[in-house]
């Protein structure tokens, strides 16, 4: 390879990499450093202090396990409805797509917060929705807000458009014929979508999925806002150990359990799924 | 290939352990000060500099003024001032300040307005300078007497309110009528309807005193207990949530039958709604007030002392006192008003008489480390 | 066919259309929060707070702008989103270029460097920039240092989404346009860019709305710069003026009229460089390509 051929790739990924590696790591190994510090607020010295660990798993483990049960139940939801829309969107559209995609994103233009308080509005007790949920049997203590499903809506409905555009992405590249082709072969609308429509829509639903999953497993503003107590999310402790009480190492510490237990259950699921359609190795 | 990722992964791992070696160089040097750091412990007094000039930068709670009073005192002092309003919760407008002012720095402001415990906190960190009382003759004429000398300020060195008010119940009169005391608030037919505040200060104290505690003299195993009464009460599904002033939402709504509530919010809830309505519980509420304070790294304490000495004119306060409805700490303010607006002088919310908060008790002291412990154990309960 | 009863037409047609059914209530489902703030935007409390319906008044939309710290804190967003959309998209584009096209030493890791900020939570991230950006000293708490962490947090998504572009796209294009005498610049511009531009578009869209929408990380950088998201915190807990669900209202529609805008612009560029499958001739602009 040429000397050129071979800086370009560097040259391409320089600014970017600079600015990760300047802004986000170098800081993060500063909290790395925090983790293992120990004393009382004021003083805190570094000492190596590897119980932040142990007790972070300890005393919050109910926080953890929830936060990735909710972001976990969110994430299939989001799944479930998302698919149908990102199809209809790539396949069925037409004129209409671009209306329909924006339709997507549009509502991220009205802010995280305002989204979220809206749900208080249309989930409050004597709301028609509530009403309505309470008599289909969904809300058996006939209210909806301060409960786990609550905040589980929330982060569904949040993280909707992670879903929605990577799956829409992958469809949308999809060749017809391929499709046509199946059918030629003999198989049913059914088949063809199973056995060649959803394979190679993978790399789609495996970024949605993780777009989607990691970010609400850290969310607090949806717990905060349409859970009650007892639905607490692991955010929430980490938010309340930095800002209220001021316990660095602590927070520092959980911030990085939460962050290793994200990784491994990404892992899996990427050991799972196929690494190739993640990673998109594809080189020349 | 497998050579190839084999080498990926030693390279992954070498990186990894070498960008770790450097942030722990870094931070060696680059000094850990910046977190958990203590500034200077001896508390300066604001050094003043002639007439006030320049800008102002001034934090304060959201929809705590008037429209006019910023206007007017930029007219009458020659200072341009920019109004912030972002202190939304004390503790994470502290979380958000205490690198800046472990420093010494204070992110441009001169003035930001902490509620007692939180200003308490913050001298104790010497994070606030002391005020130069010169300046503020204003302040010290008209200042209520039941104030001047706060169990965390005796003689007024840092800290000049700002508004106070009471902490205690707000309640739907039509949903629940028998609420009287914030023991009621346990009762399990009200079960998943009340609200309780997420600020340790303002809650556990008047769970002590429904109890027959005094809060300030209370000792550990008080507040241990309380909390855990708290804690039941979530166990078993008594408290429906932990909020700060969104429990206004709750009770418009109907969500919450009962909250722990401040005065201030009462008054404005019952505009839309006359059926919501603060009720002093039988123990007797919390009076808590928000303060006035110059941090450290101020960068214009000559216009900030202007600033408060501006707001502790009668007649200024008056227009404030009128739009945010909490309790004014200035004397002379309920005569301006009971010309113009009577029905706001009569109101025991806004002017309580010696008689309304007469079981009232001010926000108990806790040292830095007694503040933290029982942080740490409210917020179990609260995130439990 | 007509031996067909209805109750068989009617469940075909219900197969055939119930995807489309059930993405119009997804729609639908997007869409209901949008009208309840839509509708809140016209209501006409007494006191602060704009929790019932009281009735009707259009005065909040003739003095959307009245409240001069709201209107500041939105200016400061959109400065603040548009910036941080360009560099990152820029950023971001080029990355993915690196990692889908080349193969080269670190090429794992720099994927792994672009994955954690993702699986990273915000009250992290912000935190860790904060006490970053005090132990240097500089630059100072605001605009700045708000720029610098949008664009860092932004930088993964346009990444991601402009990969899942470029994974599988067809090279064959950039070949035949190499054959006919392009040099790789020329190719990239003129046919690679334009056809990955729905990618970048996408990226660029993604990076201006998590800006827009930024609430954990600026809270912690934004030194005495408030952001739109930063005051509906604040003003949340005291009571939300009505301004802001007008305000709302009016980003939502103007970001829906500048997408619209754009999109339409990008399907007039498409069709003007569009092959169609039953013309002989090469498309217009390699034509020029090679002719240059």
């Amino acid at each position: 390879m040429t000397l050129r051929r071979r800086i370009v790739p560097y040259l391409l990924l320089g600014p970017g990499t600079i600015w990760l590696l300047l802004f986000f790591v170098v800081p993060l190994f500063y909290m790395a450093e925090l983790s293992l510090r120990s004393g009382t607020f004021g003083n805190y010295e570094f000492t190596w202090h590897w119980a932040n660990y142990s007790e972070a798993l300890d005393l919050y483990d109910t926080q953890l396990v929830r936060s990735f049960l909710y972001a976990g139940v969110a994430t299939l939801i989001a799944l479930l409805i998302a698919y149908p829309l990102a199809y209809t969107i790539a396949f069925k559209a037409g004129r209409w797509r671009n209306a329909l995609l924006f339709a997507v994103v549009a509502p991220f233009f009205t802010t995280y917060l305002i989204r979220t308080i809206a749900w208080e509005t249309i989930l409050s007790d004597d709301s028609p929705v509530t009403k309505v949920l309470h008599a289909i049997g969904l809300a058996p203590s006939g209210h909806v807000l301060a409960t786990g499903g609550a905040v589980i809506a929330g982060l569904t409905y949040n993280f909707l458009p992670f879903m929605i555009l990577p799956i829409y992405a992958s469809l949308e590249r999809i060749d017809v014929r391929l499709i046509e082709a199946a059918r030629d072969l003999y198989s049913s609308a059914a088949q063809a979508f199973w056995r060649v429509t959803l394979p190679l829509s993978a790399p789609g639903v495996i970024a949605g999925t993780l777009l989607t999953f990691i970010p609400a497993a850290g969310d607090y503003v949806n717990a905060q806002f349409l859970g009650g107590a007892g639905n607490q999310m692991i955010g929430n402790v980490i938010q309340a150990l930095y800002l209220s009480q001021s316990n660095y190492p602590s927070a520092a510490a959980l911030s990085f359990v939460l962050m290793a237990l994200i990784m491994v259950a990404v892992v899996i699921y990427i050991r799972f799924a196929g690494s190739e359609a993640l990673m998109g190795e594809e080189s020349r | 290939m497998s050579r190839q990722s084999s080498r990926g992964t030693a390279l992954t791992i070498a990186s990894l352990i070498a960008a770790l070696a450097l942030a722990l160089g870094l931070s060696a040097c680059g000094g850990g000060g910046g977190i958990g750091g203590g500034g200077d412990k001896e508390a300066e007094t604001v050094k003043l500099e002639g007439k006030p000039s320049g800008s102002l930068t001034i934090s304060n709670w959201p929809l705590y003024i008037d429209s006019g009073t910023v206007p007017a005192f930029e007219k009458a002092s020659g200072v341009s001032v920019k109004y912030i309003e972002d202190v939304n919760d004390n503790n994470s407008f502290f979380g958000k300040m205490q690198p800046l002012l472990s420093q010494g720095q204070s992110g441009g402001r001169s003035v930001f307005v902490v509620t007692d415990w939180m200003a308490a906190k913050m001298r104790e960190l010497g994070y606030l300078q002391n005020l130069d009382k010169s300046a503020i003759p204003n302040v010290e004429a008209n200042l209520a007497k039941s104030l001047r000398h706060p169990s965390f300020d005796p003689n007024r060195d840092f800290s000049v309110p700002w508004q106070t008010g009471l902490g205690g119940l707000i309640v739907r009169k039509d949903l629940a009528p028998n609420i009287h005391s914030v023991c009621d608030l346990f009762d399990p037919q009200y079960k998943g309807k009340v609200d309780f505040l997420n600020e340790v200060i303002e809650t556990v104290p008047l769970v002590m005193a429904c109890e027959g505690v005094e809060p300030d003299s209370a000792s550990e195993a008080d507040w241990t207990k309380a909390i855990d009464k708290i804690g039941k009460a979530v166990e078993e599904g008594q408290i429906r949530r932990f909020t700060g002033n969104d429990y206004a939402r709750d009770l418009t709504s109907g969500d919450a039958v009962a909250v722990i509530g401040w005065s201030g919010d009462a008054v404005q809830l019952q505009a839309d709604n006359p059926n919501i309505e603060f009720r002093m519980p039988t123990e007797g509420c919390s009076l808590w007030s928000d303060n006035m304070v110059i941090p450290v790294g101020a960068p214009n304490p000559t216009a900030g002392e202007a600033w408060m000495n501006y707001v502790y004119d009668p007649e200024v306060q008056a227009n404030i006192a009128e739009y945010v409805n909490y309790v004014t700490p200035v004397e002379g303010v309920k005569e301006v008003l009971a010309e113009r607006e009577p029905a706001l002088a009569k109101n025991q919310l806004i002017f309580p008489s010696e008689a309304f908060t007469k079981n009232c008790f001010t926000q108990p002291k806790l040292s830095a480390e007694e503040l933290q412990k029982v942080t740490q154990a409210y917020d179990a309960v609260i995130n439990g | 066919m007509s031996g067909e009863s209805r109750g068989t037409r009617a469940w075909r047609w219900l197969r055939e259309h119930a995807v489309n059914m059930v993405a119009g209530l997804v729609v639908l489902y997007l869409l209901i929060p949008i009208a309840v703030i839509l509708l809140f935007s016209f209501n006409d409390p007494q006191g602060r707070y704009n929790y019932t319906w009281v009735g009707f008044t259009l005065d909040h939309w003739a003095h959307a702008f009245s409240r001069p710290e709201l209107t500041e804190a939105l200016l400061t967003s959109l400065k603040l989103a548009l910036l941080a959309t360009l560099i990152s998209t820029a950023i971001g584009t080029i990355m993915a270029l690196a990692l889908v096209r080349h193969n080269f030493r670190g090429r794992r890791l720099a994927n792994f460097l672009i994955v954690i900020p993702m699986a990273t939570p915000e009250v992290v991230m912000g935190a860790a920039l904060l006490s970053f950006f005090l132990i240097y000293n500089a630059p100072p708490l605001g605009f700045e240092t708000l720029l610098i962490a949008h664009v860092m947090f932004c930088i993964s998504f346009v990444v991601v989404v402009v990969r899942s572009r470029l994974i599988g796209f067809d090279r064959s294009l950039e070949e035949a346009a190499k054959d006919l005498g392009a040099s790789p610049f020329q190719t990239f511009r003129l046919v690679t860019l334009p056809l990955i531009m729905p990618g970048i578009f996408g990226g660029a869209m993604l990076a201006f709305a998590l800006s827009i929408d930024d609430f954990v990380i600026s809270n912690f950088n934004s030194g005495t710069t408030v952001t739109f998201p930063l005051y509906i915190f604040g003003a949340a807990q005291r009571g939300i003026p009505v301004e802001v669900n007008v305000i709302a209202m009016i980003l939502f529609g103007t970001t829906v009229a500048a997408m619209g805008f754009a999109t339409w612009q990008q399907a007039r560029a498409e069709k003007m460089a569009s092959v169609r499958p039953d013309q002989e001739a090469a498309p217009v602009s390699l034509g020029t390509a090679a002719a240059t």
